[in-house]
């Protein structure tokens, strides 16, 4: 089966400081995937790139079989590759629900002529609506919909990212350390509900996470990034193995 | 004593209140909606005021067949003769002036939006600001529309009517019909599908980029309606004071706009209108005050901007988020979790329900 995201050789350079040199990886579909390194190895601009954040200098992007670097960020979303943020970015000063609704793609009543006559979007708008809806209440967000999202805790607004996420036509998801700043029991649910995710809509997640002891209980497949470069990968025992990773990480 | 024309005051304080609130309006969509701090708001509201004025005076001397330049004294003396004579070709040429205001001022609002992409959201407002203040010193010396002089013998759309009262009532009433016109225009569209995207670029626009929004594309939407609209706030300027001139489009203008949009509410197109109201008011007052007590030792007109500026921070200081703050974008799909904020509701009421005993029995007790 061909991988659903294809990394070809990607290198970025800012200014003189080499970020990424010949990266190359693929995730499946329906993979769990994680991706870790010390603080300043590249992770997240790795993401950046994949995400059309910042084209690459060198190197390809595939996303379900079509390249997809050089594409902006919201033609990437409308393929189906959906990103969080590690500092979640939401409209904190919109209610629940309208952050949910705001998201689909191509609403007919986004249209200036169209928007101020109910009748051409109310059918649109209550399909978005029911989804929404079904969906907050999957996530068990639905006591909050008429709540500004700065009023959340951590953990729901965590959620409420995914949520979102799923609002779209997404079917991979970047996660940039979904579980920072969570306790630790919850950082295991945020993640047995990622699987849970994974296996009840079909969705494939590339997770960059630093708490690795619990990373490694829930992902089929890593890859380790240090200075730009691929370090190591290999199933989640392999790679804890692993002298270069370990040495990565702790030192001498 | 000169006797106090209430009448003449109110409508005069209408039509002003008309076309600021049309303009703190516009102001809101852009600023208050989607984010874009717009302080060449005066810019679009001249080119407004300026393609007015010059096509119904090109239209009225050209049918007369005329072949002064606008700007001359012998067009002036011309237009005050032409203007009563054929009411229909008036009124039609207010109405062909204000679609041309809106949708020139909305086109230029809209390419606006081009080059300021290029220098980021951040310099979007200084950008506008010089382009407002390029196109007022251009005005200045651009002699096809009089340069500093400006032009002067705009037709009055019901300039056929004798009676100056019933003139001026016609024009404050239609007027204020278009004021509503374009509020209910403006409450339809920030209560669908667009007001939502609107506010989520407003809210945080990177994540609205990697949420698939166009976030360019939206923005100049915003622009062509909110440039246009202030095109038409121009149109009425021109016609309600007969004679406009570069001086009247200063910078100064667009704060007090902003002005008007802060002490409203900021995110609400009814507070856009309330705070253009007020501060209307003080200012149409300050000018009367004159009138009714001549001889007065402080002239109220020099006091004027620091009674609005008393204003603006009492209302900041007790409610921060202006008279009628920021609501929810109200579209139907609020039908649907009706049911679910009722059930949450109820459970609130559950959880207080032994609070309130206990106060109701020391309300009794007491």
């Amino acid at each position: 089966m061909a991988p659903i995201l294809k990394v070809v050789n990607v290198t970025k350079y800012f200014g003189g400081v080499r970020a990424l040199e010949d990266v190359s990886l693929d995730v499946e579909k329906r993979a769990m995937v994680g991706l870790i390194g010390p603080n300043g190895s590249g992770k997240t601009t790795l993401f950046n790139v994949i995400t059309g954040f910042y084209p690459p200098d060198r190197g390809e992007v595939y996303f379900k079989g079509r390249r997809i670097d050089g594409l902006n960020p919201n033609e990437i979303f409308k393929l189906g590759l959906v990103r969080t943020f590690q500092n979640p970015r939401l409209f904190f000063n919109m209610s629940v629900w309208e952050n949910m609704l705001v998201i689909p793609q191509d609403q007919k009543g986004e249209s200036l002529l169209k928007a101020p006559f109910t009748r051409l979007w109310l059918n649109e708008e209550m399909e978005i609506a029911k989804k929404a809806s079904s969906l907050l209440k999957d996530f068990g967000l639905k006591d909050f919909v008429i709540n500004k999202v700065s009023d959340l805790s951590g953990a729901h607004i965590k959620l409420l990212e995914s949520a979102r996420g799923l609002m779209g036509k997404g079917e991979m998801f970047l996660l940039d350390e979904p579980a920072a700043g969570v306790a630790h029991t919850d950082a295991h649910k945020i993640f047995s509900f990622i699987r849970r995710l994974r296996d009840e809509y079909g969705l494939t997640f590339f997770i960059i996470e630093h708490r690795i002891e619990v990373l490694m209980d829930y992902v089929e497949y890593v890859y380790v990034l240090h200075n730009g470069r691929l370090l190591s990968q290999g199933t989640p025992e392999e790679v804890m193995r692993d002298p270069k990773v370990i040495h990565a990480y702790i030192g001498e | 004593m000169i006797t106090f024309d209430v009448i003449g005051f109110l409508l005069s304080w209408f039509t002003f209140f008309s076309i600021y609130a049309i303009l703190s309006m516009s102001l809101n969509l852009e600023v208050g909606y989607a984010g874009m701090a717009n302080f060449g708001k005066v810019a679009f509201y001249g080119i407004g005021a300026y393609v007015s004025a010059y096509v119904s005076m090109s239209i009225f001397l050209s049918l007369a067949g005329l072949n002064y330049p606008l700007y001359s004294l012998e067009a002036t003396m011309a237009m005050v003769k032409l203007a009563s004579q054929n009411p229909m070709l008036n009124v039609s040429v207010f109405i062909l002036t204000l679609i041309l205001a809106f949708l020139i001022a909305g086109a230029i609002g809209y390419v606006i939006m081009y080059p300021t992409l290029r220098v980021g959201p951040a310099f979007f407002g200084i950008t506008v600001l010089s382009f407002g203040e390029l196109l007022r010193i251009f005005l200045r010396h651009y002699e096809p529309t009089g340069a500093t002089y400006g032009l002067t013998g705009i037709p009055h759309p019901f300039a056929w009517i004798e009676d100056v009262f019933v003139k001026n009532l016609l024009f404050t009433s239609v007027t204020l019909i278009i004021l509503i016109l374009l509020f209910l225009y403006a409450q339809r569209l920030v209560n669908s599908p667009l007001g939502r995207t609107m506010l989520a670029i407003r809210e945080d626009e990177i994540a609205a980029l990697c949420m698939g929004k166009d976030v360019p594309k939206v923005k100049g939407k915003v622009l062509f309606i909110g440039s246009g609209m202030a095109g038409i706030a121009g149109c009425i300027l021109a016609y309600y004071i007969g004679s406009i001139n570069p001086n009247i489009f200063v910078p100064t203008v667009t704060f007090d706009v902003w002005a008007m949009m802060i002490l409203g509410g900021i995110g609400n197109n009814k507070g856009a209108i309330v705070g253009a109201g007020i501060i209307t008011l003080v200012d149409r007052a300050t000018a009367a005050i004159n009138f009714v007590f001549p001889g007065l030792i402080i002239d109220p007109n020099f006091i004027r901007w620091m009674i609005i500026g008393l204003i603006i921070i009492l209302v900041l200081l007790f409610k921060p988020a202006g008279l009628i703050p920021q609501t929810y974008t109200w579209t139907p799909a609020w039908k649907i979790v009706k049911p679910l904020e009722e059930k949450a509701k109820r459970r609130r009421e559950k959880l207080l329900s032994p609070f309130k005993k206990i106060s109701k029995w020391f309300l009794m007790g007491g």
